[in-house]
């Protein structure tokens, strides 16, 4: 084991070329690899002094075999010096910043001080010193001169990626025509000619010269030819283009004194500007450009040993072409492609480089793609690997489970394993286990000897192998009842996308959950597939069952309410039990509370034809902890009184039991424990599942038909609706339509026809409300927030209503209509998207086309949501995710910088906190019971107080301190 | 109409002839005349040979070009009739053998032209469509392809190379040769752009219009970098006046006063000083000569190459792309006065829709060059060595058929589209129906794009509201509606602009003396 270092601190900079000499293994010059034997070149790109691939050879440079050899840098020897690309910006920078001649930065010694203190400022102040850099080479561009050694400067031009030229202004080939042409008398822009007598005299040049030079005989000196420029207003240069070879910029660069390059905020102990232009090129090792041997034998080598070759080649054809005295232009042309050929190696996605391209026109990896991206280096394998110990399938719910618990089919469970160490408790129990083979279910995989040795374990050893298991073996046994593993799905978009289940083996295929964890997965089981991951040491497990327990996420730090709870059904079956309070006979009564700790039945609330009977508020009653008082209004509408654990009155419906924010499953869990509200909420699943399933529950199309007056009256409304809306019309032809404040009369139209249109399906909706009856199963849903709302019942029996596009009445189409079938400018409800009917009396196809317009954008809006909403995360993550809360309560991140100096700005976690004002927690009253539960005298009380016992929930059986008596018990549940 | 005449047009509608009928007419007209035209805007084949002091000159004249039904060759050399099962049984290209005319002709130096050799030569082997017309089963009954072991449902459609069945997908692109108008910001300022996606014998050049904060009007063109001066820009196409290129803009007041502006700003007065500016522009630091040269070569083949038609003098072309980019001036200054709406870019009016003959054409026109460059290269490797030039040694058919097959097996169409060709979605049934009328719009799907992914009401029984996949494609691949009607382009412009001549439409270059005729005869 090597012991972990502190890492102080990362600088970059920039390499020597003697050091790419100094730690290269070898010098590379054959661009071949292996010689026809199968053995690797020597000073080839295989050389095997840059380490080792092929199993059983050793390297040259360590000895070490492939595998613990890491491989060693190579370097070539480039011809010419070549241009790094990932430099050119710098490059250009310094090009234009720094003299010509003298290589100093153009700017006084003044200057230079000022930018060396605001450089330094911005370092003390951790601000982007590259601003000032950028300002310091702004300021140098201006110079029109050295301040140093006085060389006039001329501007660069950079022609992406790797071409600098120097541009400078030289007279124009056709000077003489210019100047004879400007000297010529012009009527149209009014302008007098000029003889070349007054030309001599206001330029202050010899007649015979002006002559000479109006013949094209003498070009004019810089003086003579601004004296002329000035005098006749013209412009006789024109640019001309120095390309500056990658050697002119390195002997360039080897001018810049270090003083000169600290104003500009470069080390120069760590980069010299001459090491951005290369004169050697580092060889990766063989080990980070292996070659793969195809099953026909052929080897195929990596794209950087491809691009190395090229390089090479290139490299070897420059020199002899220059030493065979080749004429400039060839010598050009191969420096060029030499520069292509390094420019690839590095980056080949520059634009405006044709890619480097395979043999099959595939573009190559280089080194700068191996990096990059989501599949780079840095995302792809480190931040972010593939692991062992995982698996994933498909979700289907199990409503038998605890919400603890995850079904983990028994295929999985068989290679998941768990190290035991075996003992003289467990010896037996892994024998068994080893016994059983790799292929009966709790069996084992693996068997790990005191010396390291490690046995698989097969149907052929097992029997064996068991016998010899002693103590200090290690078993890697299949995963069984009550393991630990955590649980995720995609995206994990809050901390209770990952939680850790206890693990029961099944039969079949897929995950198994209890359904009242999809929401926080946000899952369905329409496909949905989830990962698990076995946890592997006992720090992970403890961690894990301690901390990322289901349970111990009921409570979301999002809204500081649980979000675990009854959904849907759930809701609707203790709607059905307490609603209006039923009856139930004894049977009943124990048939609903079958799936529950209670065996029990309380006593009777009455007789009813010489029956007890019991009432649905008893029976959920018997669900809730003892000593629970609670009083809030429900949803439905009703008020819930809870006291002493008996409900009282009221309908339990989402608000009382229900994910995100249930009243009853919150309070459960802030005020006795994560344990007590697991069981609740398991409890109260099952319970309602059987009261649904006594009472029945379905829905039909019939359910959302309304009687035929309730029609008429509907459409009575929308006529009303229609009406308003033409005399709006009216009132807006005529010009009167008064504006309101802040928008235009057409806005204010479309505003109040809205509003006049929402109108009139919200008392549609009312006319058909009326119209259902309580036990209308979608009223049901609807009331008590199991699925579905008023709207959408509206909708289905009463009137669609508007579509809308982007918040706005369908107006888009054809030219001023909508649709063809109206006419031009028509601004009734119809033409601009207005669904009459319901969906059950049925669209016009009129109004079915709006319909699809409108849901279209609903389905736009998903699709574009989810993608962004990715990347949003992903942002969020990196920003975040070095900061910390320290010991001292303070937020940090990695530097010790403080964030924040509490934690949320409060010091407060939000699901400890009361999320709301209006039952804020009684931290006496707390305390008060949780103290005369726990102690029976004042004594032991006093005792107590003196010191301090965390809690913990590492184990069920720590929890008999609570309220619940019947805690012990819990187990027999999950 | 009443119901039972309702039922009878549906089922005429739902018939499963009509499926892939968009494929077939558009295959159809492309074997039928496509082809021909590819062909014949090829004309020629020039060689190198003849650039040599004492050497005659040497062309090939391409002629007719003709396509028969698919058939295969066996090992033996046998040429048999191919049915659609048995390519894909045995995994092989359903195509059938092109034939073209051609002609090698040497002189015209100093001797006559002679014709060397002249006959007609297979060229390659196209892919067929099937169920087109030169399919080896259209036209069976039921019975027939049972007997044959043909699906009798199948609704054709698609080729079939390699064994594997690739459908065509249908793109959707923004009308070309139109006038578009529309906002724009540039620098932080609101600006009003006209648009021409002008389209000439696959050649696709955007010209626009720009009229920027200033009020001035600037035309940007490809080959030229940046913007040109509108004014510089009609003169040196030949619309020289002050007065007439106000008139050809618009007689309204408001806008006479905003090209007013534009005119005092001109720094060009005549036609060939416009010239003379241009030359400056695309070939700056060039000698004046090449300078004129190159700014007619540009305007005469970059510039609007649309407005380019058989019969039509060069000058009149001039003048007309004067007129056109008046016309583009007249919708910028509309737009900023305010007297129309932007041009909505999602109306199906505005949509070209491109079926598998369009892409066919497309493909074949590259592979007609890759086949003419090669013929070169063996004439005149053959010329070298004194052979005898024959048209059927110089003519190597895997050229063409290569050229053809390859894009259609990837689907990597010519001009970097990929995905064009997509294999036949054999699900089930419904699938092929739905893969068959899908419609793939070219805009990414990576950005959001929310306008042209809503459903636009011109959009009403032509595509379908309903079928559209969810996620990052939503709205930009469609289904074309049950009742859809698909027009083909004419087959005969010039009869085209007859009959409207006819009908009282005026300026149509190359049709002034067509008498309108009343409306009573």
């Amino acid at each position: 084991m090597q012991t972990p270092k502190e890492i102080g601190g990362i600088r970059f900079g920039l390499m020597d070329p003697e050091t790419y000499r100094d730690m290269s293994a070898t010098k590379v010059i054959t661009a071949d690899t292996y010689d026809d034997d199968g053995y690797p070149i020597d000073m080839g790109l295989m050389d095997p002094r840059l380490g080792v691939i092929d199993p059983g050879l050793e390297c040259r440079t360590c000895g070490q075999h492939s595998g613990s050899c890491n491989g060693h840098f190579g370097h070539i020897e480039l011809a010419a010096p070549v241009i790094h690309v990932g430099f050119t910006k710098l490059i250009r920078r310094l090009l234009r910043s720094t003299c010509r001649q003298c290589g100093r930065l153009a700017l006084t010694d003044d200057e230079q001080a000022e930018f060396r203190s605001r450089m330094q400022r911005a370092e003390e102040l951790s601000e982007d010193w590259s601003d000032v850099m950028k300002a310091a080479v702004r300021q140098a561009r201006k110079a029109k001169r050295c301040p140093h050694c006085n060389e006039p400067q001329h501007d660069i031009k950079h022609e992406k990626p790797t071409t600098y030229y120097e541009v400078q202004d030289v007279l124009s080939g056709e000077y003489s025509e210019l100047i004879a042409e400007a000297m010529q008398p012009d009527e149209e822009e009014d302008r007098e000619g000029m003889a070349p007598q007054e030309l001599a005299e206001k330029t202050d040049i010899d007649l015979q010269r002006v002559n000479q030079i109006l013949s094209g005989e003498f070009r004019p000196r810089k003086e003579d030819r601004k004296a002329i420029e000035k005098a006749l207003s013209i412009d006789l240069t024109v640019e001309d283009m120095n390309k500056l070879m990658p050697s002119d910029i390195r002997d360039w660069f080897e001018d810049i004194p270090n003083d000169d390059m600290e104003t500009l905020g470069i080390d120069s102990e760590r980069a010299r500007p001459e090491w951005m232009i290369l004169t050697v090129l580092p060889v990766p090792p063989v080990t980070a450009r292996p070659s793969i041997t195809l099953d026909n034998g052929q080897r195929s080598e990596d794209d950087l040993t491809h691009k190395l070759v090229d390089i090479i080649r290139i490299n070897q054809r420059f020199m002899e072409n220059r030493e065979a005295g080749a004429p400039q232009l060839i010598i050009e042309d191969l420096w060029e492609l030499l520069q292509y050929h390094v420019t690839t190696f590095i980056d080949n996605e520059i634009s405006g480089t044709p890619p480097a391209r395979h043999r099959s026109g595939r573009p190559l990896k280089t080194l700068s793609q191996r990096l990059k991206g989501k599949e780079g280096r840095f995302r792809g394998s480190l931040s972010g690997k593939r692991v062992n110990f995982s698996a994933r399938t498909v979700i289907s719910p199990d409503p038998t489970l605890s919400l603890n618990e995850v079904g983990v089919p028994d295929r999985v469970a068989s290679e998941m394993t768990q190290t035991m160490n075996v003992t003289e408790r467990n010896i037996e129990e892994a024998q068994q286990y080893v016994r059983n083979g790799p292929e009966s279910h709790p069996g084992a995989n693996y068997v790990k000897r005191p010396d390291g040795r490690r046995l698989k374990v097969t149907e052929k050893n097992c029997e064996e192998l068991a016998e010899k298991v002693e103590l200090g073996w290690e078993v890697n046994r299949h995963l069984v009842d009550g393991d630990i593993v955590i649980f995720n799905r995609q995206p994990s978009l809050h901390r209770m996308s990952i939680m850790a289940h206890e693990v029961v083996v099944m039969p079949y295929k897929t995950f198994r959950l209890n359904t009242v964890v999809c929401p926080p997965y946000n899952a369905d089981f329409d496909g949905d597939e989830m990962n698990m991951h076995a946890l592997q040491n006992e720090e992970a497990r403890a961690e894990a069952r301690v901390l990322m327990r289901v349970q111990e996420q009921i409570l979301s730090p999002r809204f500081g309410e649980n979000i675990i709870g009854a959904i849907q059904d759930h809701i609707s079956g203790t709607y059905l039990l307490t609603h209006e309070n039923p009856h139930f006979t004894e049977t009943q009564a124990l048939d609903l509370l079958r799936a529950t700790r209670v065996d029990e039945l309380p006593e009777p609330d009455g007789e009813e034809d010489g029956k007890a009977y019991w009432t649905g508020h008893s029976i959920f009653s018997e669900l809730l902890p003892d000593d629970l008082s609670l009083e809030f209004s429900s949803s439905t509408g009703d008020d819930v009184l809870i006291e002493d654990g008996q409900l009282l009155g009221g309908t339990i419906d989402e608000d009382a039991v229900g994910a995100f924010g249930g009243e009853i499953v919150d309070t459960i869990t802030k005020v006795y424990s994560e344990t007590r509200a697991r069981i609740f909420v398991n409890e109260i699943s099952s319970l309602a599942m059987r009261a649904i399933m006594h009472f029945g529950f379905s829905i039909g199309i019939d359910d959302e038909s309304i009687p035929e007056e309730a029609g008429e009256q509907v459409d009575e409304a929308i006529e009303n609706a229609y009406e308003r809306i033409e005399e709006l019309i009216d009132t807006y032809d005529a010009g009167e339509l008064e504006s309101l404040p802040g928008r235009t009369v057409d806005e204010t139209l479309e505003m109040k026809i809205m509003q006049t249109l929402g109108k009139a399906r919200d008392s549609a909706g009312e006319i058909a409300d009326d119209h259902f009856g309580d036990d209308n199963p979608a009223v049901i849903m609807a009331r008590s927030g199991a699925r579905g709302s008023m709207l959408n019942l509206t909708q289905m029996a009463g009137c669609v209503g508007q579509q809308a596009v982007r918040g706005e009445r369908i107006n888009r189409g054809y030219e001023d209509r909508t649709l063809s079938h109206y006419k031009p400018n028509d601004l009734s409800a119809e033409a601009h998207g207005f669904v009459e009917n319901s969906y059950r009396g049925g669209l016009t196809p009129r109004e079915f086309f709006f319909h699809a317009m409108g849901g279209r954008e609903g389905l736009v809006d998903t699709a574009v949501r989810t993608s962004k909403s990715g990347y949003l995360q992903r942002r969020l993550i990196n920003a975040l995710s070095e900061l910390e809360t320290q010991y001292d309560g303070t937020v940090r991140d990695t530097s010790g910088t403080i964030v924040q100096f509490e934690f949320g700005e409060d010091g407060t976690s939000p699901v400890k906190v009361s999320s709301s004002k209006d039952n804020d927690i009684d931290v006496d009253s707390i305390a008060d019971r949780v103290m005369d539960a726990e102690f029976d005298d004042e004594a032991t009380r006093q005792q107590f107080l003196g010191r301090e016992e965390p809690p913990t929930n590492l184990s069920e059986h720590a929890e008999p301190r609570l309220s619940d008596a019947r805690a012990p018990e819990v187990e027999s549940d999950d | 109409m009443n119901r039972e005449d309702r039922r009878s047009i549906s089922r005429q509608y739902f018939s499963d002839e009509r499926l892939a009928e968009h494929h077939f007419r558009s295959f159809n007209a492309f074997l039928g005349r496509g082809m021909q035209e590819v062909v014949d805007e090829k004309e020629t084949i020039d060689t190198d040979i003849g650039d040599k002091e004492g050497e005659e000159p040497v062309y090939v004249e391409l002629g007719d070009v003709r396509v028969v039904t698919p058939r295969v060759r066996e090992a033996d050399g046998s040429e048999e009739l191919l049915y659609p099962q048995e390519a894909r049984l045995r995994n092989i290209t359903y195509s059938a053998p092109v034939f073209m005319e051609m002609s090698i002709v040497r002189g015209g130096e100093e001797e006559e032209e002679v014709v060397v050799d002249s006959t007609e030569t297979k060229v390659g082997r196209m892919p067929i469509m099937v169920g087109s017309e030169r399919c080896n089963i259209s036209g069976f009954d039921h019975d027939e392809l049972v007997e044959i072991g043909e699906d009798p449902v199948d609704p054709g459609g698609y080729f079939i190379v390699n064994g594997s069945e690739r459908v065509l997908m249908t793109s959707e692109d923004l009308a070309p040769n139109k006038i578009l108008a529309e906002y724009d910001t540039k620098y932080g300022d609101e600006i009003q752009v006209a648009k021409t996606f002008s389209q000439r014998r696959g050649y696709r050049a955007l010209v626009l219009c720009e009229r920027g904060r200033d009020g001035l009007l600037e035309v940007s063109f490809p080959s030229v970098s940046g913007s040109v001066n509108f004014v510089t820009l009609v003169r040196a196409l030949g619309l020289e006046s002050d007065e007439e290129i106000v008139h050809r803009v618009s007689d309204d007041p408001e806008i006479v006063k905003f090209m007013l502006e534009n005119l005092e700003e001109a720094d060009v007065q005549t036609t060939e000083e416009a010239i003379e500016t241009l030359g400056k522009r695309v070939a700056s630091g060039q000698g004046k000569n090449y300078q004129l040269k190159r700014a007619n070569y540009v305007i005469d083949r970059y510039l609007l190459p649309h407005l380019h038609e058989e019969g039509v003098e060069e000058e009149e072309v001039r003048i007309n792309k004067a007129f056109y980019l008046c016309r583009m001036a007249e919708a910028c200054f509309e737009l900023a006065l305010q007297r129309r709406e932007a041009d909505d870019k999602d109306h199906y009016a505005n949509k070209r829709l491109k079926v598998s003959g369009d892409l066919m054409k497309d493909l074949f026109r590259t592979a007609l060059n890759k086949l003419a460059r090669d013929v070169k290269y063996q004439l005149e490797r053959a010329n070298m060595r004194n052979r005898n030039l024959t048209v059927n040694t110089v003519v190597r058919s895997d050229v063409l058929t290569e050229r053809l097959e390859h894009p259609i097996a990837t689907g990597n169409w010519v001009g970097g589209r990929s995905g064009v060709s997509q294999l036949v979605d054999r699900t089930d049934y419904m699938g092929v129906l739905s893969h068959l009328r899908r419609l793939r719009s070219p805009l990414s799907r990576s950005q959001p794009h929310f306008e042209a992914r809503d459903l636009h009401a011109t959009q009403w029984g032509r595509i379908c509201p309903s079928e559209t996949p969810e996620g990052p494609n939503c709205g930009l691949v469609k289904n074309f509606a049950q009742a859809m009607e698909l027009s083909q382009n004419v087959e005969d412009e010039q009869a085209l602009k007859r009959e409207l001549a006819s009908m009282g439409v005026e300026g149509m270059p190359g049709l002034e003396g067509v008498e309108p005729t009343t409306a009573d005869d």
